[in-house]
């Protein structure tokens, strides 16, 4: 755990609940300006000195707020930039993970792209964008190299699986607050002469969303644990499963509990549940990750499955 | 709030270690092992290999030695009991009484009590059972009658208990008893240690859906217990009680129920799976993979002095509803004989019928939600 961890978090706690509903041309600046993109960067790198755990915390209090600005991307990019020795230019860096759409591409003044053990960065103008929105209607825009990259470097990590724990870390926070608005509301709505949340049938419908928040909050943490070890491949695949199966069940549930007032695109859930909907497809969705992991476990043989898992843990610990 | 904050897990000692001789033991056992006996295996009995835990020094771990015991902490014990169910070792005999009869008898029991069971618990030697349910008082506990009335010969005990798991093969049952004669609900309620052996006590068999005999009725015709059979203080039952049932739920044992059938699936389609298949086995890591981290992150709160009430409720909840789930996605997914001999047909075939069991012991999903929801502010 970073010693900074509460001054962090008390940041961004304050600067995203100020920035809650605000759209991306007013939400980025401050957020780049409060400098969160060098989180990772070791402190002699001119960065925050951060680990796995602190980038957990700040990605989950933007996915508690539905921060409509690049986080996660930046935070990547400029680790990986550091840790490759190239130089990150100003403004906002994205990432260009295989197979998948550039989050805030348009916005960007350079995307890092990892693939096949090489590391690129391109700069904005050899890069052609085909644009598109995100079912929260965050830029989400896939991207062709069309020009040069201005610099490379050999890099094994798995920018896919980064972006998926990523996700994680949002949606852990989007499915709590997405569960506080649940609450309040069957708490004061009356209906039947009574609040919502005194009928048996909610009770229990709520309980089992709160056990869908804990299991992503549980996964997450233990991601972030896994990170801060050095491997993490295992624990992001099932994490992100995990996820894509809570915002199935959970997501129905906050809506359900809302009734009508939840489909309105004034109030809050919506922004959310979409963004909640959105992760669960990007950086690899269910099946994607359900036969990247089986496959590793059936390689593993059926008793190779808890020798895995076990001494996985038991080296964090060690 | 923040409703599931990980707490690390982190066991003094050579886990790995530990690790390792827990399966060595099971290995030198195995071959006695039918597979329908490594599912669900913490119901399951072998005599043999509950004393070899005892004497491998893998039972009351976390006791103090003047009882037999170990003084290791709540999470060595816990490597040890996820080992045993990972590995499907039949550890039914002892469970009970290394689980909660043993730390209840630490808790509030006399020292005549803690000299008289937990050596030989330790052992693996003596086996206990919970008497707690009552016809007509399942899940309510607090309606139970059966009575034990204060004389000078001691205690006297009738009425009836039933569902009570394991009762043949037990020494004694740690039995919630109505003390006071006419109070109602949780009020004048006493926790006693019966030796099954006492005259006018009946123990009679129910069986299963799957044939087996694990449930039993007990009888109390007049059954005259010495004074000391008294465990705690007289008219606080309901209270060691509900203590008691918290130990009950934090455990590896509420997901790992039917693992050996997953095991069995792995195996059985080896390495290069079809996608669907390898997905289904994804899929059911990535639950399992997460009901561990919850379930570790549970007992290290225990242990750390917390109560994780809602946390131990939430992993029960969600472990059994997967353990249960493991069983009928299996069916659907690959084309099973139920009738077959391999490993995969007979354990799926035992699943299918002993998975509903999994839910009912220890609270059932509906009342975990409700003690969720009352956790939550709901209630």
């Amino acid at each position: 755990m970073s010693d900074n961890r509460t001054l962090l978090t008390d940041m961004a706690a304050g600067l995203f609940a100020d920035l809650a509903g605000k759209p991306f041309d007013v939400a980025w600046p401050q957020v780049a300006e409060a400098g969160f993109s060098t989180l990772l960067v070791p402190e002699d790198a001119g960065g925050f000195g951060g680990d796995w755990a602190d980038v957990l915390a700040v990605l989950r209090l933007a996915g508690l707020n539905a921060l409509a600005a690049p986080l996660a991307e930046p935070v990547i990019a400029h680790w990986l930039l550091a840790g490759a020795g190239i130089a990150a230019p100003e403004g906002l860096i994205s990432i260009a993970a295989p197979g998948q759409r550039v989050p805030y591409g348009r916005h960007a003044t350079a995307v890092v792209h990892v693939e096949g053990g090489m590391l690129s960065l391109y700069h904005a103008d050899a890069c052609t964008f085909d644009e598109a929105l995100s079912p929260a209607g965050e830029p989400w825009d896939a991207v062709s190299f069309t020009g040069a990259a201005a610099a490379w470097a050999a890099c094994d990590v798995d920018l896919l699986a980064l972006g998926a724990f990523a996700r994680v870390a949002s949606a852990s926070g989007a499915l709590e607050a997405a569960f506080t608005l649940a609450i309040d509301h069957v708490n004061t709505r009356v209906q039947f002469g009574r609040a919502l949340a005194k009928f048996q049938a909610v009770q229990q419908a709520m309980a089992e969303f709160s056990e869908e928040a804990a299991a992503v909050d549980a996964s997450a943490a233990a991601c972030a644990a896994a990170l801060d070890y050095g491997h993490a491949s295992f624990e992001i695949a099932a994490a992100k499963l995990r996820m894509g199966i809570a915002v199935d069940r959970a997501v129905p549930i906050a809506h359900r509990m809302h009734g009508a007032i939840g489909f309105t695109i004034e109030y809050a859930l919506n922004h959310l549940t979409r963004r909640l909907m959105g992760w669960r497809s990007e950086f690899g969705g269910d099946a994607f990750w359900a036969e990247r992991l089986g496959r590793r476990v059936a390689g593993l043989g059926g008793h190779g499955l808890w020798r895995e898992m076990s001494a996985r843990t038991d080296r964090i610990v060690g | 709030m923040q409703i599931f904050p990980l707490h690390p897990f982190r066991p003094e000692g050579d886990t790995p270690a530990l690790r390792q001789q827990v399966r060595d033991l099971v290995v030198q056992h195995e071959a006695n092992w039918p597979v329908e006996l490594r599912a669900n295996c913490w119901f399951s009995f072998d005599e043999e290999f509950s004393k070899a835990l005892g004497k491998a020094g893998l039972l009351g771990m976390t006791w103090p030695k003047q009882y037999g015991g170990h003084e290791r902490t709540l999470l060595e014990r816990y490597v040890v009991l996820e080992e045993l169910l990972a590995l499907g070792a039949p550890a039914g005999l002892h469970w009970i009484a290394d689980r909660q009869t043993g730390p209840l008898l630490l808790r509030y029991g006399t020292e005549s009590q803690r000299e008289k069971y937990l050596p030989g618990m330790a052992r693996g030697e003596i086996y206990a059972c919970i008497g707690l349910s009552e016809p007509g008082s399942g899940s309510d506990l607090a309606s139970v009658r059966t009575s034990a009335k204060k004389t000078n010969e001691g205690w006297r005990i009738n009425g009836q208990k039933v569902w009570t798991s394991g009762a043949h093969k037990s020494h004694a049952a740690l039995t919630l008893l109505r003390t006071e004669e006419g109070s109602e609900r949780q009020a004048g309620l006493s926790q006693m240690m019966i030796d099954l052996d006492t005259p006018g006590i009946t123990i009679r068999p129910i069986i299963d859906m799957t044939g087996t005999h694990h449930f039993n009725e007990i009888w109390f015709e007049d059954v005259l217990l010495p004074h000391d059979a008294l465990v705690g203080t007289e008219g606080n039952g309901w209270k060691q009680v509900v203590a008691e049932l918290a130990l009950e739920r934090s455990g590896p044992e509420r997901y790992l129920s039917s693992h050996m059938l997953l095991v069995a699936l792995i195996d059985a389609v080896g390495p290069e799976p079809d996608a669907p298949t390898a997905q289904l086995i994804g899929r059911l890591t990535a639950e399992m993979w997460t009901l561990r981290q919850m379930s570790m992150s549970t007992i290290a709160k225990l242990a750390a002095g917390e109560d994780p009430v809602v946390e131990a409720a939430i992993v029960k909840d969600l472990g059994n509803a997967y353990e249960q789930a493991l069983p009928r996605m299996v069916q659907a997914a690959v084309d099973a004989d139920l009738a077959g001999k391999s490993d995969l047909s007979r354990l799926l075939s035992w699943l299918l019928l002993s998975s509903p069991s999994f839910s009912l012991r220890g609270g059932t999903p509906e009342v975990l939600r409700g003690i969720i929801a009352k956790g939550l502010g709901l209630r």
